[in-house]
């Protein structure tokens, strides 16, 4: 009963279990020093929300830095090719109010095109362009490469002779489909109804 | 017949084969003009390869396959090439119907490689109704282990009979390509799944099964019930295996294919025939002489169907495909694709249009005949608010399309074209989503060149500036060298530039293993961005040492 509640016994179990703080303690820190990753989560998880079109219209050069700056208070309704849709994904991530778009959202998709009997070969659009998507060389032809432009009007301005124009994205038939359904066709069984106004899905 | 194991749900359609099964197997007129389409299957759109003049025989290549997932297209008719654009090839008949055909080969005393190349020149793709490239489908060795070949002929839809007439007029043919594509996937096993609607079909089947070699083939008659003829549903009901959600009958060891595929793929290797035509049923109570017809691809079905005798008076709409997961034509003026199996010109009493859509009451009709075992109801209302999350967590993607729900809602919700829209909404989104992630990468990658070119600019710099005035060196190196550079954070910078190039190119190897045939630009581009970043950092810490160095040198004189 006695050596239930010895000296020895406790001192030993307080000691122990001290060692084992202090040596898991110990190893957490070496690990969480080592592995330690620079980047902020959070800056990434913004960025992940922003639409990635790198255009400057947020008076931040690229997605990635104006991240940075909500991170840091900035408002959240600098983004206009984002919409509505960008600020309240932000506004939900970061648990603040919704603000109203600073700007005008752009109505569609679109991509730079340069008309190319005009284009001077001046290479100001190519160094313009955030996602390298204009192909060309001084003194020949540009051209923008529609797969990989972000519709970012950054072009645009720099161009001397004014050739390149901002035109709704083509959308490739494989990612078209139409949802028409011939629905309840086998209805013969059942008692035929009139035709009522259309239900469009929602 | 094997283990009655079965799938859930399920309904009991009216049949309606009878009106195309009375008459035997026709031949459909030659058409003056075909029109193909460049994506008759699934995957990219094929590239022409004629121009407007060209001169082609039945049989000869007209567009090559874009990617791997893609497949060939070639002339259906002898005849003049039209008009070519990005979306089909017009080709003007001559009449002659002379032939451009592969050589034959003996599929039993061929290499493997040698037969994959003839299935992917032959342009063969499922005819089931996907269209997924035959040659990639018997490729898929390469990547899992395939132990049974199931045919199938379940063929649970009602109107369509193509399967049937395929199976009653060439029952050796069929398993004849059954045993090619067997013996090319490794499958020691052959199951032919037929629903017990088709005495005929079986008994032809019956008749000829003990002459199949070398594979063992086994007849599993099932009883009639929609939709078995899904390929999961068909895999679970015959072999009691679940293919994974998101996953192929491959996951399982099984590989599915649709008799009209095996007869088209016996015939691009025996007898060296690209495919130029298919087997289309012509059904409905709008056309007078119904049944099932060899049909040349391109064919009009305007021409087609007046060939069968179609009343436009009674007319009320075509439908492409079977009734339940089909869709209504909007124009005649399309042509009979590779994967068009059905065409049913309907009275308004035969297919009356569907009714005024009522709330939901939450009978949960829909649930008990869920093939698939998902949760229309819920599906709906999720697809309705655009509640993607959840849409996700309930299993969109496992949505067969089936229409079993549609067909039993009292309340005549058009649910399948919910689940379609959303299934469109979120694949959109998918594809948005992928977009931002490259543009961000080639961003990243543009601003690691210009950091690149600015280091390297300033590294040229300062050895120029040290070459021309060697003497004041110290003084130079003071006022041009960019801030002064800390060389322990500089070397830092370094190492983990090459842990992270490290790191890129080994994600990229094992992508590259993993999926050998799909692109990595992606992992490409994150792979120069680091490297980009790398070759910065090399910069900056040469110059740093160099500027260290340098007033060093000096002094100690």
């Amino acid at each position: 009963m006695s050596d239930t509640f010895s000296l020895w016994g406790i001192v030993s179990a307080i000691g122990i279990l001290t060692g084992l703080g202090v040596g898991f303690g110990a190893l957490l820190g070496a690990v969480s020093e080592r592995f330690k990753g620079d980047e902020h989560p959070l800056v990434d998880q913004i960025d992940a929300l922003l639409p990635q079109t790198q255009c400057g219209q947020c008076g931040y050069p690229g997605c990635r830095p104006y991240a940075e700056a909500v991170n840091e208070g900035d408002a959240l309704n600098k983004c206009p090719p984002g919409g509505e849709a960008t600020i309240h994904a932000l506004a939900d991530l970061l648990g603040r109010e919704p603000e109203p778009l600073d700007g005008e959202a752009p109505s569609e998709a679109n991509v730079a095109y340069i008309r190319e009997a005009e284009c001077i070969g001046c290479t100001k659009c190519i160094q313009a362009c955030p996602v390298d998507a204009i192909i060309g060389a001084a003194k020949q032809m540009h051209t923008v490469i529609e797969d990989e432009c972000t519709g970012c009007d950054l072009c645009v301005d720099p161009c001397p002779v004014d050739c390149i124009d901002m035109l709704p994205r083509s959308t490739p038939l494989g990612q078209w489909q139409p949802v028409v359904l011939p629905t309840g066709v086998i209805a013969s069984d059942r008692t035929p109804a009139t035709r009522g106004p259309d239900v469009t899905p929602i | 017949m094997l283990h009655p194991f079965d799938f859930p749900g399920g309904i009991y359609p009216p049949e309606r084969k009878d009106r195309s099964t009375l008459s035997p197997l026709r031949r459909a007129p030659l058409p003056s003009q075909v029109i193909l389409p460049l994506c008759q299957h699934s995957g990219r759109p094929a590239t022409p390869c004629v121009a407007r003049g060209d001169h082609v025989r039945v049989g000869s290549l007209i567009a090559k396959r874009d990617g791997l997932i893609s497949a060939d297209v070639h002339a259906t008719v002898s005849g003049t090439v039209g008009h070519v654009d990005s979306d089909a090839i017009h080709i003007d008949s001559d009449g002659q119907d002379t032939r451009q055909y592969l050589p034959p080969l003996d599929w039993r005393t061929t290499d493997a490689p040698t037969l994959l190349m003839r299935l992917d020149e032959s342009g063969v793709v499922g005819l089931g109704g996907a269209g997924f490239p035959t040659h990639i489908k018997a490729r898929v060795i390469e990547w899992h282990a395939i132990d049974t070949l199931v045919i199938n002929a379940a063929e649970c839809e009602p109107y369509i009979t193509a399967d049937d007439l395929t199976l009653r007029n060439y029952p050796n043919d069929v398993l004849e390509g059954a045993q090619l594509i067997a013996a090319l996937c490794g499958a020691q096993q052959i199951i032919i799944g037929i629903e017990d609607n088709k005495p005929e079909a079986i008994a032809a089947l019956e008749h000829t099964l003990p002459d199949s070699q070398p594979a063992r083939v086994t007849l599993a008659v099932i009883p009639t019930r929609y939709p078995s003829g899904s390929e999961r549903q068909l895999i679970k009901k015959l072999l009691n295996r679940t293919v994974p959600s998101q996953g192929l009958p491959a996951d399982v060891g099984v590989l599915c294919h649709n008799p009209g595929t095996l007869l088209a793929a016996l015939y691009a290797v025996r007898d060296g025939q690209p495919l130029v035509e298919r087997m289309v049923t012509l059904t409905g109570e709008a056309i007078t002489q119904p049944g099932n017809y060899w049909v040349r691809l391109g064919t009009s079905i305007e021409t087609l169907l007046s060939h069968a005798g179609l009343d436009n008076a009674r007319l009320s709409r075509v439908i492409l495909g079977g009734p339940m997961m089909g869709t209504s034509l909007e124009t005649l003026n399309t042509p009979v694709k590779k994967t068009t199996n059905c065409l049913i010109a309907a009275t308004p009493d035969e297919l009356p249009p569907a009714p005024v859509e009522s709330p939901c009451i939450r009978c949960g009709a829909c649930e008990s005949v869920c093939p698939a075992q998902l949760l229309p109801q819920q599906l709906h209302w999720y697809a309705r608010a655009q509640d993607d999350d959840k849409l996700t967590s309930h299993h969109l993607f496992d949505c067969i399309e089936c229409g079993a729900c549609s067909y039993v809602c009292p309340s005549h919700i058009p649910l399948v074209d919910d689940y379609r829209d959303a299934k469109r909404r979120l694949r959109y989104q998918q594809i948005e989503a992928a977009k931002a992630e490259h543009a961000k990468h080639r961003f990243e990658f543009r601003q690691a060149r210009l950091a690149r070119e600015e280091a390297e600019k300033q590294a040229r710099r300062q050895a120029r500036l040290a070459h021309n005035k060697p003497t004041d060196g110290n003084a130079s190196n003071e006022s041009t060298s960019a801030p002064p550079a800390d060389l322990r954070s500089l070397r830092i910078a370094q190492t983990a530039a090459k842990a992270a190039v490290r790191k890129a190119e080994k994600v990229l190897a094992r992508a590259a293993q993993q999926e050998p045939q799909q692109p990595h630009e992606d992992l490409e581009t994150l792979l120069a961005t680091a490297q980009e970043n790398l070759k910065a950092a090399d910069f900056q810490l040469a110059q740093a040492r160099e500027s260290a160095k340098a007033p060093t040198a000096e002094d100690t004189p």
